[in-house]
């Protein structure tokens, strides 16, 4: 089969709207680990779950792509994940922030591990 | 000392089971809002016309709505707005994702509620919303972000969500 | 007519646990009948096998192709192979909530048969599971009754099976793990008439003992399972995602691991029994909390099945209920429980009652990261994500610190404290070694994650302790629990390559034409894309790409794929995998672009074969720890 007709095929095979670039090229390794470390921190809007680095759907794409170009502009990661969560919500951050109630999250496991322990170590019948 | 642990050993899990149950009988909504306002973000695109857009246009209470051509519960939504418009409701339409052409012929078809729909081909304003997909509906005051529903907007949403928002807008600019 | 009769035996069985519990309430208030007893094991076993012979009428139904029952016919199709007509039954809830009910009677009249005539517990426990058992299926006859029929007439042919659960992994997946979370029935059972019937000084470790490890196999190999079809399945080359599901299953895990040490400790010496109830109770409980979580659509996962909040409330209040009553007795008992003896500081069991402090502590870490978003989200509407970043964040500090207690309590003693010096002269092999190989891990490896290194350093120090052992042992002629030494050694292996793979493992989106070649990195120093062809399929469309990828001089030849399925116009992406020891060479399809080049996704992931062999150590020790006695 001609080289022709199978790209024609894949084009009909896929009608998707795809964005220009869905090729993340990076020239800095340190820049490309951002980029992939960021993508799976940041989750999908659309999904039920899973960061967009796991989704494909149009938003994910669109998502990925602006992470992509903030990086390149020179953004840092505090500044992309504000970015996307001022858009999408805070919900959009796998790291939820360390910030007023959530001191209650991060801290909660070593406050129950100390609490477990003192009365461990000050009644050792169990 | 022993008696707390062991009523402790009994109220841990019925709080645990307390908590669960009541957040399971809880209503949970597929619109959210916002409780706190939002600047309507900077654009610069045109609307379907290829008119220029007046941002004056959202002033005053306005209902920005998220539609597509392709966009099969958007037909499902349309009938609804339509009797939003003709009950004075101002709505602006955001054309996402979509041909130029197929989103007018989309309007002649069935009718234009939009004073104009803002035509956002690659999503950038609807990116920068915050939209997940169509159809989505934002309230908007002086251009303000002050509610958001993702999905079909109805009778039901509109009552429950959108026309408290607007009283309460309404009351504290008299 | 065969759904009716399936569906009879299953309401006859319901009908038999009630008479069951009527009998005995009856029985115990009005005065013993000679041939009681025998008559309710009678019962019980013959209403399980009702259920038994239900469920197998029911698997002839889905491989008859019953389009008339309503379950069904939504979940399976006349074309699919047989094997997945089976598993199709899994699929979704009503279906697997019986195939769980098949388990949990399994479990139950296997033990209970197992027990002599004249056992104190035997009656006990048999009426909790009584309780238990009969509690699912009306909730499942009520609720969630996979017989339901279509009427007035069936459908033609079945709604098709996501083609994405047409895989053995997966398929196979459900069933583990199911007959691990549910084979902690027995120990909750037990337990609770244990501690009902009163008396402390029954040896009940024994006769639970190789059941719960048996259920932890299952639940082990489960678990294990989820993760290696996520891994090869969903394109990404992730294998653990922190998903609310997942967690749920991780849960019973730790507390399973833990009650297994603890139920050493407990037949040991009697200190450490009450730690030891508490858990046996437990792992039933978080089973249970999972299931709920799963099926009452509370929680937003692409696991969970529909959400119904009606079921939701039943399961809720059923788990609480009998969770209620086993911590009520075990509260109850406590008092009388409670050693007389102190436990030693820095003897073995100390250091046994650390761990299980720590395991809590990560069960609780689970159980907060699940609840947390719930809780905040009902109070004022805010949406928070938790995902892995926590997850990882307050595991590392637990993982260093349990490897840290694995290695102490090697050299420390049963029921004797240790000098601290002793114990610090003990481990400073451990330790210089453990630190010089991290020293040239960083040393090799161009990143740098404290979590990683972290994860690496107790893996290490875990693995270095136990190989020293054995080597002390070999050499002195001592004793070593060769079992306890395979599933340790699979542990520190696991945390290892877990922490390894995060930090060595990379991605590239490459873009080429068809007959295009390209020089990626010092690492792959070709990729070509040789061909592509397109595939028609019974069910689907294929679009299948051939790639030739020179890896650190080894040559590849990878085909992934993209699947167009008929039915629902489902597109799946079949990833190609080249996995040697050190790594995995990674490969999906990306787009085709505008310009007719095409994206591909290629990930090098390393010591992923590690992951699932350190699985596999881990239950081979337990295996060996089963089999012990029985060899020697």
């Amino acid at each position: 089969m001609k080289v022709s007709t199978l790209i024609l095929y894949g084009c009909i095979f896929f009608t998707t709207f795809l964005p220009a670039e869905a090729i993340y090229k990076f020239d800095n390794s340190v820049e490309e680990k951002r980029f992939y470390s960021l993508i799976s921190e940041i989750r999908c809007p659309k999904c039920t779950s899973g960061s967009i680095a796991s989704s494909d759907v149009p938003v994910s794409r669109d998502l990925k792509q602006k992470v992509y170009e903030l990086i390149l502009t020179g953004s840092t990661d505090k500044e992309i994940k504000a970015y996307v969560t001022d858009r999408f919500g805070a919900s959009s951050d796998y790291r939820p922030a360390f910030e007023g109630a959530n001191y209650l999250l991060w801290f909660g496991p070593f406050i129950f591990l100390g609490i477990l322990m003192l009365i461990f170590l000050s009644n050792r019948r169990l | 000392m022993s008696a707390i642990y062991r009523s402790l050993i009994i109220l841990l899990p019925l709080i645990v089971l307390i908590t669960y149950g009541t957040i399971l009988i809880a209503d949970k909504d597929d619109a959210f809002t916002y409780f706190e306002s939002k600047e309507l973000p900077q654009f610069d695109l045109q609307d379907l016309e290829d008119r220029k857009i007046d941002l004056a246009a959202f002033n005053g209470i306005s209902l920005l709505n998220v539609w597509a051509s392709w966009c099969i519960t958007c037909l499902v939504e349309h009938p609804f707005l339509t009797q939003l418009s003709k009950n004075e409701i101002t709505l602006i339409g955001l054309n996402y994702k979509d041909s130029q052409v197929k989103a007018k012929q989309w309007l002649g078809k069935r009718g234009d509620p939009y004073i104009f729909s803002i035509y956002d081909p690659r999503g950038d304003l609807a990116f920068d919303l915050g939209v997940t997909g169509a159809p989505e509906t934002f309230l908007i005051f002086n251009q303000q972000i002050i509610g958001h529903i993702q999905g079909e907007l109805n009778q039901e949403k509109w009552q429950s969500t959108f026309v408290p928002l607007i009283n309460a807008v309404t009351q504290a600019n008299q | 007519m065969i759904g009716e009769i399936a569906h009879f035996l299953s309401l006859a069985s319901a009908l038999g646990l009630i008479l069951l519990l009527i009998f005995n309430v009856f029985f115990y208030t009005y005065g013993k009948h000679k041939n009681q007893d025998i008559l309710s094991y009678k019962l019980f076993h013959q209403s399980c096998l009702l259920i038994f012979i239900s469920f197998g009428l029911y698997v002839y139904l889905a491989i008859t192709d019953d389009f008339s029952i309503s379950y069904i016919a939504n979940h399976s199709n006349s074309q699919l192979p047989i094997f997945y007509k089976i598993t199709s039954i899994w699929s979704a809830h009503e279906g697997s909530m019986f195939l769980w009910i098949v388990f949990l009677t399994l479990w139950s009249t296997l033990f209970i048969s197992s027990l002599s005539l004249k056992h104190p517990l035997k009656k006990g426990t048999m009426l909790m599971l009584t309780i238990i058992i009969l509690g699912f299926l009306l909730f499942l006859l009520i609720t969630s009754n996979p017989f339901e029929r279509i009427l007035p007439f069936g459908v033609l042919e079945g709604a098709d099976i996501n083609p994405v659960l047409q895989d053995p992994a997966l398929a196979i997946h459900p069933p583990t793990l199911y007959l691990g979370y549910v084979g902690f029935v027995i120990s909750f059972s037990f337990i609770t008439a244990y501690l009902f019937h009163g008396d402390i000084n029954y040896p009940w470790e024994k006769d639970i003992k190789n059941w719960s490890f048996i259920a932890w196999i299952f639940l082990t190999i489960g678990i294990t399972l989820g993760s290696w079809w996520a891994y090869y399945e969903l394109g990404w080359g992730g294998y653990w995602f922190w998903d609310p599901v997942e967690n749920v299953a991780l849960m019973p895990w730790l507390a399973a691991t833990a009650f297994m040490h603890s139920l050493f400790a407990s037949s040991k010496s009697n200190i450490l029994k009450a730690w030891t109830l508490f858990l046996g109770i437990l792992i039933f409980a978080l089973s249970l909390f999972g299931a709920f979580i799963v099926r009452s659509g509370i929680i937003d996962s692409v696991h969970s099945f529909a959400n119904d909040p009606q079921r939701g409330l039943y399961l809720l209040g059923f788990s609480g209920f009998i969770t209620l009553i086993a911590l009520g007795i075990f509260a109850y008992r406590l008092p009388s429980m409670h050693s007389s003896k102190l436990i030693v500081t820095g003897s073995k069991e100390s250091f046994l009652s650390m761990n299980n402090i720590l395991m809590l502590t990560a069960i609780f870490s689970i159980f907060l990261g699940v609840t947390y978003p719930l809780i905040i989200e009902f109070i004022n509407g805010d949406k928070v994500s938790i995902g892995p970043p926590y997850y990882n964040t307050i595991f590392a500090p637990l993982i260093l610190l349990t490897s840290i207690f694995i290695m102490i309590s090697l050299e420390a003693l049963w029921q004797r404290g240790m000098q601290a010096r002793t114990l610090l002269i003990a481990l400073t092999p451990t330790l210089v070694i453990s630190s010089l190989a991290l020293y040239f891990i960083w040393y090799f490896v161009e990143s740098f994650s404290l979590l990683a290194y972290v994860g690496i350093y107790s893996g290490l120090l875990i693995i270095i302790s136990y190989l020293l052992k054995a080597v002390a042992s070999i050499k002195n002629k001592t004793y070593l629990n060769k079992g306890s030494f395979v599933a340790h050694m699979g542990l520190g292996l696991l945390f290892f390559a877990i922490s390894m793979n995060s930090i060595l493992s990379y991605q590239k989106n490459v873009n080429l034409f068809l007959g295009e070649q390209q020089y990626i990195n010092n690492s792959i120093s070709e990729f070509k894309f040789l061909d592509l062809q397109n595939i028609k399929a019974s069910n689907h469309d294929v679009i299948s790409a051939e790639i030739f990828i020179v890896h650190d001089g080894q040559s590849i030849y990878l085909n992934p794929e993209k699947r167009k399925y008929f039915a629902r116009g489902q597109i799946t992406s079949e990833t190609a995998i080249y996995a040697t020891a050190l790594k995995d060479t990674y490969l999906t399809i990306g787009d085709q672009l505008d310009d007719g080049s095409w994206t591909f996704s290629l990930q090098i992931n390393y010591f992923i074969k590690w992951i699932w062999f350190s699985s596999a150590l881990m239950v081979i020790g337990i295996l060996m720890t089963i089999f012990k006695k029985k060899i020697s």
